[in-house]
């Protein structure tokens, strides 16, 4: 076999023209492979990293009941308790403990829906990206009970600017009795997010507990983990700590499944540009093999008729094939190299731009992993390998007669 | 004792080909016996049926009717893999457009049937330097074929034909590529070689040269053999 392999080598080098063109042909494919993969991977980073760092978190922690009624009475069982155990769990890096409840917002000029949000500034700051996102002002820097944060899109709605005041008025929890207080505008925020930009206001927790009439109640406990890849992993001991006493704690696959499902769809892109990649291998292949046997036809019939064994014809045609196959994806892993470097110091820009009902936030960069460099690679080589069949069948079965026609 | 040992006997040997559906006669009904140490050449117009004559003998194509014994063996009744094996062994080819492998050196193309037949790398590397020298090209074994005179190249097939010492040489108009005095000289090698080894050599051949140096000449015509002449 070693022969063959030496043989087909040579015969392979013979053209170096038509084995780079078949090599770059099929290269790009295998190179475009890899870049898509890269480039799913980042995007998908992106897409969970901007709905879980603008303000999701990766998980969160609610009373049973309350994702579905949005009901402020429903508020998590023993909130001391979980914040200090969130506090010493291993997976956890931070733990944002929010009170949450629909209200009203009224400025000088305008009247509009919000959703409060009693927050600590410094836990908040830990788990989202609300202080990354001021544009006018500060983050509750001060320590004055009036601050309030809102949304560029409400500041508009409001005509209301730094300093200026605002009331809000919501309905307190048990009672049902209004409850107002009047605020002044510290801080200004914009994330491209229509619904946050727009209906959402952050206040001190304390006043917010007071403001709805719930002690040290909370409605939710936004989660960062140490790894992103935690929040997946439905085996951590943490779903199991976190969901007891009536309590729930559910990562940010439930919180948004469209988005998980937009991945699982991306893999149906991988599987029809993985197909795609192998026609263009097909065609690469067969095309080059046979221009190859056809050129040589003589040579296939004087190694027949001096006493080569139809396998043998098939041996060298096949290691041909992967000889040409191990030339492609040296050029494939080299050009997806070149252009993964390339588009990773560039990034690509999507910021802003909707994406399964988030919006991208940082840039989007490709990422590279091993396998796409190992099972990609040998998976084209395989691949050329059963396409050679095709060549390397019809050279070994053809009559030694016709391929020698011209010279005995 | 080997020159007088039966090499092929061809009985009432036929080949008709189909072309467009019409029935063409290539051979018909040929009798033919070559023993060892013969210098043989088949003569003919073009058409006459000198190629599949060597075609059928050395078991390259099947025959319409008839028999090809080759030794005492029937080639026609072989396996595809047994008649690849029995080629390896027992036939040289020399072509008319040398048919090297233009990858492989001149000793890689020599010691190529050799390595088919599993000879260790030593005997192999022996006995390609043995025949390179006799045929004059022992300092052109790191040499590939690209890179050699036509006439260097038909000694190199030559070579490769003999190097395991086959009992028949056919050959196809082996000098037709070649000036005269290059076909001279080959010719000439060709015939020591076949008075030195007893190998039977057969060739299809329209050159005068080759006629003249044959211990036998068989004409062909319309598929027939029409005079077969010996001489010593």
């Amino acid at each position: 076999m070693w022969f063959y392999i030496k043989l087909a080598w040579r015969n392979v080098l013979r053209n170096k023209r038509r084995t780079l063109i078949a090599g770059i042909a099929i290269g790009i494919g295998l190179a475009c492979l890899i870049f898509y993969d890269g480039l799913i991977i980042g995007m998908e980073e992106v897409a969970i990293r901007s709905a879980t760092d603008t303000f999701l978190g990766e998980a969160q922690i609610h009373r049973q009941g309350y994702r579905n009624s949005r009901e402020a009475s429903l508020m998590i069982n023993d909130p001391s308790g979980f914040l200090k155990d969130l506090s010493v769990h291993p997976a956890v890096k931070a733990a944002s403990p929010r009170s949450l409840a629909m209200g009203m917002i009224t400025s000088p000029a305008n009247v509009n829906a919000v959703m409060l949000l009693g927050i600590d500034p410094a836990q908040e700051a830990a788990v989202s990206k609300i202080d990354d996102a001021i544009r006018q002002g500060d983050f509750f820097d001060g320590d004055s009970p009036r601050d309030i944060v809102i949304g560029s899109e409400l500041a508009d709605i409001l005509e209301a600017g730094l300093g200026d005041r605002v009331v809000i008025t919501v309905s307190a929890v048990g009672t049902g009795e209004l409850s107002q207080e009047m605020f002044r505008v510290s801080g200004i925020y914009h994330f491209s997010i229509k619904e946050m930009d727009g209906g959402m206001a952050f206040i001190r927790l304390p006043v917010a507990q007071r403001l709805l009439g719930v002690g040290d109640g909370l409605q939710e406990i936004a989660i960062k983990f140490n790894e992103l890849k935690f929040a997946s992993q439905n085996d951590l001991s943490f779903w199991k700590t976190f969901s007891r006493d009536g309590n729930e704690a559910v990562s940010w696959e439930e919180l948004l499944p469209q988005l998980k499902t937009i991945f699982e769809m991306t893999g149906a892109f991988r599987a029809i540009l993985a197909f795609l990649l192998v026609i263009v291998v097909i065609f690469g292949i067969i095309n080059t093999l046979f221009m190859s046997l056809y050129e040589r036809l003589f040579e296939f019939g004087v190694l027949r008729a001096v006493g080569t064994r139809p396998r043998g014809v098939f041996k060298l045609m096949l290691a041909e094939s992967g000889s040409l196959g191990l030339i492609s994806a040296a050029i494939g892993v080299a050009l997806a190299l070149i252009i993964m470097w390339i588009v990773t110091q560039t990034g690509i820009d999507y910021r802003g731009i909707e994406f399964a009902g988030t919006t991208f936030q940082d840039l989007l960069y490709p990422v590279m992993k091993l396998y796409q460099f190992i099972i990609y690679p040998v998976g084209l080589m395989v691949f050329t390998l059963l396409v050679g069949l095709y060549p390397a069948t019809v050279a070994s079965r053809m009559s030694i007669t016709d391929a020698i026609r011209r010279s005995l | 004792m080997k020159q007088k040992e039966t090499i092929i006997v061809t009985e009432d040997l036929s080949k008709t080909y189909r072309d467009n559906g019409v029935e063409v006669p290539a051979l018909r009904g040929v009798d033919l016996t070559v023993s060892a140490g013969e210098f043989t050449a088949v003569v003919g117009p073009s058409g006459s049926g000198k190629t599949t004559l060597l075609n059928l003998v050395s078991g390259l194509d099947n025959p319409s009717s008839g028999t090809v014994t080759l030794k005492g063996t029937a080639i026609s009744e072989m396996s595809g893999k047994e008649l690849s094996d029995f080629r390896r062994d027992h036939i040289g080819f020399i072509f008319q457009a040398y048919n090297l492998i233009p990858v492989l050196t001149v000793e890689e193309n020599v010691e190529y049937i050799m390595m088919l037949q599993g000879v260790k790398k030593e005997e192999r590397h022996r006995r390609v330097m043995d025949i390179l020298r006799q045929v004059g090209l022992e300092e052109m074994v790191d040499r590939v074929p690209p890179k050699l005179s036509g006439g260097q190249q038909q000694r190199v097939a030559i070579a490769r034909a003999m190097v395991s010492q086959p009992d028949l040489i056919l050959a196809d108009e082996p000098t037709a590529n070649l000036d005269s005095e290059t076909g001279a000289n080959l010719l000439n090698m060709m015939r020591d070689l076949n008075r030195d080894t007893g190998m039977a050599f057969l060739f299809s051949t329209h050159d005068q040269m080759v006629m003249q140096k044959a211990t036998r000449v068989i004409t062909l015509r319309d598929g027939k053999i029409t005079e077969d002449l010996k001489r010593d």
